[in-house]
């Protein structure tokens, strides 16, 4: 399996070396520090074989975290374990990872490493579970020599729901669900649609004593289908086709499989519940209509319509329209009714920035350009106008939840809350 | 931070040696971390091997962590000092009333790796492995290969102990880690350890269950080397397979994929193999999008397998296959790759519109490979053609310097015409291309623009004065061109016979001294035969009548008796350099397909790959005969005094077939002019 795992900085140090099977030297890594990461020479590449050995690698902000191995492994495992175990050092980090972090907590990275893989097979990987036994300053010895609660806690790191921990009290029982929709589109330059989705994601904080037992249900077709008709009952909301599901490991899947029912017991505190992949009959909450207008050699217009298309009584906050300009603006004059519009040259656009904005509502800006003299030749290629904002109460697939069941021996009723929001993934327009 | 300073000096390592034996507690600790931050960053701390062990005798689990690290570390270096550990070791395996502690003992004296010391641990490990605590017995458990690397001798005892297990463990993560060490294991000793029947099998998908997600890893892909005995106990796997596709770890729900697929060849119910690939494609295309770039890709590099033995599953999403904007690049050219690959009667104007826009970026490498991709599916696509040209002949308009995608430019037009020669003549396009060969200045544009110039001499304006340009620079160019130049030249001047005999005596004269062999040779061979019988040599360098028919219409990258072994492997490393594990790793065996037929999953008939199918056979041939060739023209280039230009370049392909089969028409005297030329698209 997996050689070694190591940390290296941008300029090719080793922060962290740690070796589990020896079919490996270090002046092999040392050649690819010294070869890829410090050159930058197809570091974009996320598997490169150096004379029989390669070296799987993903990059996070400057520190290259590297899994080495001489045998046919399983890729895409072995790169989703490094990201686990970035997520691993974040949560003892408080979410950083850094060089400086890394440093000052080699010990405890030690630690981690030598629980997270044995003779390069990935083991328990979950943040919430390792630290109750891995500890920074070593755990305490009241724990060390309780051996019911040790016992317990290795029964439940290798037991069928490892992520929840037995036994938890809360005075006041909650639950908050948040449906967070991110919307990709691709418009063509007359305004047809090229590619629209939306990837859903539920996030859930789970405050809740006890082994609760949920299910969860939303407006989805295909479970719709299938529920009796209560009698009298008319409702006109058939449902939403959803393309793909994926859930957290607390899912029942075989369940799901069977009933397209989502039943689970929850982790405690916060987790991802499910993300999901929906294409058809989105709601695309904004239209833009550009209008790009060349005026003589050295000017230039460009108008930008957007239109809000939901409900009157919801806001769209923080937009953000990027309109791109050529290189060689000189000067930009703006004109719109509401928001700022500003060039930015780093950004090579204005951008125009609206806090507020209403549903069912249309806005103008007009950009007069003015173009200082270039000796490039080329035509300027325009990129696509992008956009960016939040619809807070608004889902563009339309999905709703219709119900959190909440089960529980000691018969407590938790108090739920929910909230939606929409927001704009890659919004883009071309010109 | 102050542990990551300079070398240790021998100063340094006097003091830690002092710390290590402080008598005080806080002080020894510090000197551990020290020396395991000296070891981090490659420095040679082995010498404080016994001051560091004396440490062990505390009783602090964070410390103990530390030492056993460096004891891994040094244990090989000093075997005779790592036998004192042992004790340690042991009484922590039998005595210690911890789980935590018994496996960290087990764990780290695995990992020694001294062949004297494995039989110490023999006994203990058989403790362990029968430990009451799974947590315990999941250790103990990977704790066997690294003990059967070493010293196999002392090992039958334990595989024994391992196979029992496997029959009565119930633990899911126990399990897991147990099948993957008997893997481990069967790949070392090539023998096998695992004997699956009805009821292990049963257990093992109720692990995948209940088990953590690299241990459904490890399940579902042992399960994937495995043939089930018949349709019904595949549609069991499959079935008990199938809700890991919503599972939120993509390497499991691709691991699942790979399961089903590799399954389905033992259905019987052609209606139940439709439905599961409804299942399985939108599981597929969820991690198409995955927001990880590093497992996109490598999902991506399964793709053209996938591609070409489940064509039905992506029939209609070419869009899926669309770059985003801000997509590494590495992504990007994956995705123009399978859109090649894709690209049918039906969807091509899709696809190529889309290439269109690509035509925009602002990477010259990715416009080049966009480029490229188009020229390929005008070659492969005779439906697209039209199209395709027109962009770039659009593009063609537009150029005004000489960039790395005008190079591409040129050698796509150069191969095209080459396929379409009778088509292209007259068309306005040969003007708008010819307008800008000025800008080729790489070897194979260049030769490219040469090559035009000598087949479409007679419709192109002032074709001898550009001719002359060329071979006033003659010496100065790259052999790839030059080589072009002189089949180019002649073939101008069998057109133009009054107007170019200057211009070839002196393409002759400069070309005949020249240094390289290759060069030479062809010079001689053309002068020899210009001077004896013209009519051979018009014979020989002017093919009029479709002697380029013969094009290649595979994209595939597998053999088609090589896809149940590539998919069996879907996700590895080898699969992702598209290759056989066997090829890439020399300890793997060759795993022979039993299977005779390989079954393609296709959806409605469309005429193109029906073609293809039939051509399934030809194209074997032929592809072997293309690495028949490619062998040959290894040897040539160290034989330097062959005739024929060696070269790894596919365009050179064309024109050192062109030559081989002069060569052979020569020899032979025979005025056949139907040779086989095969472009090998990459």
């Amino acid at each position: 399996m997996i050689s070694s795992i190591v940390f290296i900085n941008h300029k090719g140090e080793i922060l962290i070396y740690r070796v589990y099977k020896d079919d490996i030297t270090r002046s092999e890594t040392t050649q690819f520090c010294a070869k890829i990461v410090a050159t930058k020479e197809n570091k974009e590449c996320p598997i490169i074989n150096i004379d029989g050995t390669s070296f799987i690698h993903i990059t996070i902000k400057d520190i290259v975290v590297l899994a080495t191995t001489k045998v046919n492994v399983n890729v895409a495992m072995t790169l989703q374990f490094l990201y686990q175990l970035v997520k691993v050092c974040r949560a003892y980090f408080g979410g950083e990872f850094d060089e400086n972090c890394i440093k000052k907590h080699f010990v405890l990275i030690y630690e981690i490493l030598d629980e997270v893989m044995d003779y390069g097979v990935p083991q328990i990987a979950d943040a919430d579970l390792l630290k109750k036994y891995i500890q920074e300053g070593g755990l305490k010895p009241e724990l060390m020599n309780d051996v019911e609660k040790l016992k317990q806690l290795t029964s439940q790191a290798t037991g069928a729901t490892s992520w929840r921990p037995p036994n938890l009290v809360y005075r006041k029982n909650e639950v908050y669900l948040d449906v967070i929709e991110s919307v990709n589109v691709l418009m063509s330059v007359k305004g047809t649609i090229l590619k629209a989705d939306v990837a859903g994601s539920i996030q859930v904080k789970c405050l809740l004593s006890g082994m609760p037992e949920c299910k969860f249900g939303m407006n989805d077709k295909l479970l719709m289908q299938r529920e009796p008709r209560k009698p009298g009952q008319t409702t006109t909301d058939k449902g939403i086709t959803i393309d793909d599901l994926k859930f957290h490991q607390c899912v029942k899947l075989p369940k799901f499989d069977k009933e397209r029912a989502i039943t689970f017991i929850p982790p405690d505190g916060q987790f991802e519940l499910m993300t999901y992949r929906i294409t058809e009959n989105i709601n695309l909450p904004f239209k833009i209509m550009p209008v790009y207008n060349e005026l003589g050699k050295n000017k230039l217009e460009i108008r930008v319509k957007i239109k809000s298309i939901f409900e009157k009584n919801l806001f769209a906050t923080n937009l953000a329209i990027k309109i791109p300009v050529p290189k060689n603006t000189a000067n930009v004059t703006t004109n719109s009714a509401i928001g700022k519009a500003k060039h930015e040259p780093d950004q090579q656009g204005v951008i125009w920035r609206i806090k507020k904005y209403p549903g069912d509502f249309e806005a103008l800006l007009r950009c007069e350009i003015d173009l200082g003299q270039t000796t490039n030749q080329q035509p300027w290629i325009k990129p696509p106008i992008s956009m960016e904002f939040q619809v807070p109460m608004f889902t563009a697939s339309g999905l709703r939840v219709r119900f959190l069941r909440i089960y529980e021996k000691a018969g407590y009723k938790p108090t739920k809350w929910i909230r939606y929001i929409t927001k704009a993934g890659e919004y883009l327009h071309r010109l | 931070m102050a542990y990551f300073g300079n070398n240790p000096q021998r100063g340094e390592l006097q003091e830690l040696y002092a710390d290590l034996n402080d008598l005080n507690f806080e002080k020894k600790k510090e000197a551990v971390k020290k020396v395991i931050a000296y070891m981090t960053v490659g420095k040679d701390v082995s010498d404080l091997f016994q001051s560091v062990i004396k440490c062990l005798e505390f009783n602090d689990i964070e410390m103990k962590k530390l030492i056993y690290l460096y004891i891994v570390n040094y244990s090989r270096q000093k075997p005779d000092d790592a036998i004192m550990v042992i004790q340690n070791f042991r009484k922590d395996v039998r005595k210690s009333e911890n789980p935590l502690v018994r496996a960290l003992a087990i764990r780290t004296f695995g990992c020694l790796r001294v062949p004297k010391l494995n039989e110490y641990l023999i006994e203990p490990l058989k403790d362990c492995i029968q430990d009451d605590d799974p947590y315990v017995r999941k250790t103990a458990v990977l704790c066997v290969p690294k003990v059967y690397e070493v010293s196999p001798e002392i090992c039958p005892a334990l595989l024994e102990l391992l196979q029992k297990l496997l029959e009565k463990e119930s633990n899911a993560l126990v399990l897991a880690n147990l099948i993957q060490s008997m893997r481990e294991i069967e790949v070392v000793s090539g023998k096998q350890l695992i004997n699956l029947n009805q009821k292990i099998i049963q257990k093992l998908l109720l692990a995948v269950d209940e088990c953590i997600e690299w241990g459904q890893i490890f399940i579902l892909d042992y399960l994937a080397t495995y043939n089930p005995q018949d349709s019904k106990q595949a549609e069991i796997i499959i079935e008990r397979t199938l809700p890991r596709l919503s599972h939120i770890n993509p390497t499991v729900t691709f691991c699942a994929v790979k399961v089903i697929l590799k399954y389905l060849d033992f259905l019987d119910n052609g209606e139940l193999v439709k439905n599961l690939c409804k299942k399985v494609a939108p599981s597929l295309i969820s991690l198409l999008s995955w927001n990880q770039p590093e497992v996109q890709y490598t999902i991506l590099r399964n793709i053209s397998l996938i591609l070409q033995k489940f064509p039905i599953l992506f029939e209609n999403d070419v869009k899926v296959f669309f770059c985003s904007i801000n997509e590494p690049y590495y992504i990007k050219y994956e995705k123009l790759d399978i859109m090649v690959r894709i690209c049918d009667s039906k969807n091509f104007g899709q696809v190529l519109n889309e290439l269109l826009i690509y035509l925009n970026e602002a990477d010259p490498h990715f416009v080049r490979k966009t480029i490229k991709s188009i020229g390929k599916i005008a070659i492969t696509y005779d439906k697209a053609l039209d199209k395709a040209v027109s962009i770039l002949v659009e593009l063609a308009k537009n150029i005004q310097q000489p960039t790395e995608p005008v190079q591409e430019l040129l050698i796509q037009m150069q191969l095209i015409y080459k396929k379409n020669k009778q088509m292209y003549k007259h068309d306005e396009s040969l003007k708008i291309i010819y307008s800008i060969v000025d800008y080729a200045n790489e070897p194979e544009s260049k030769s490219a623009c040469a090559w035009i110039l000598g087949e479409f001499g007679e419709f192109i304006p002032k074709s001898v004065e550009k001719m002359k340009e060329y071979v006033d620079n003659f010496q100065m160019e790259d052999r790839l061109v030059q080589l072009q130049l002189l089949t180019s030249a002649v073939q101008l001047y069998l057109k133009y016979p009054s107007q170019c005999a200057t211009l070839i005596q002196q393409l002759i004269t400069s070309a005949k001294d020249s240094f390289n062999p290759d060069v030479r040779d062809r010079t001689y061979i053309y002068w020899r035969l210009l001077s004896t019988d013209p009519e051979v040599v018009k014979n020989l360098v002017c093919f009029n009548s479709g002697t380029f028919s013969n094009f290649s219409k595979d994209l595939r990258l597998w053999e088609t008796q090589d896809l149940v072994v590539a998919l069996e492997n879907m996700g590895s490393i080898s699969n992702l350099f598209h290759k056989l594990p066997h090829q890439l790793y020399k300890n793997i065996k060759i795993k022979i397909n039993n299977q005779q037929n390989v079954k393609i999953y296709k959806g409605e008939e469309k005429p193109d790959t029906q073609a293809q199918d039939q051509q399934d056979e030809n194209n074997q041939n032929n592809k072997k005969e293309l690495q028949q060739q490619s062998q040959q023209q290894q040897l040539q280039d160290v034989d330097l005094l062959n005739f024929d230009e060696p070269s790894n370049n596919n365009n050179n392909n064309n024109n050192n077939n062109n030559n081989n089969n002069n060569n052979n028409n020569n020899n032979n005297n025979n005025n056949n002019n139907n040779k086989t030329d095969l472009f090998e698209l990459i």
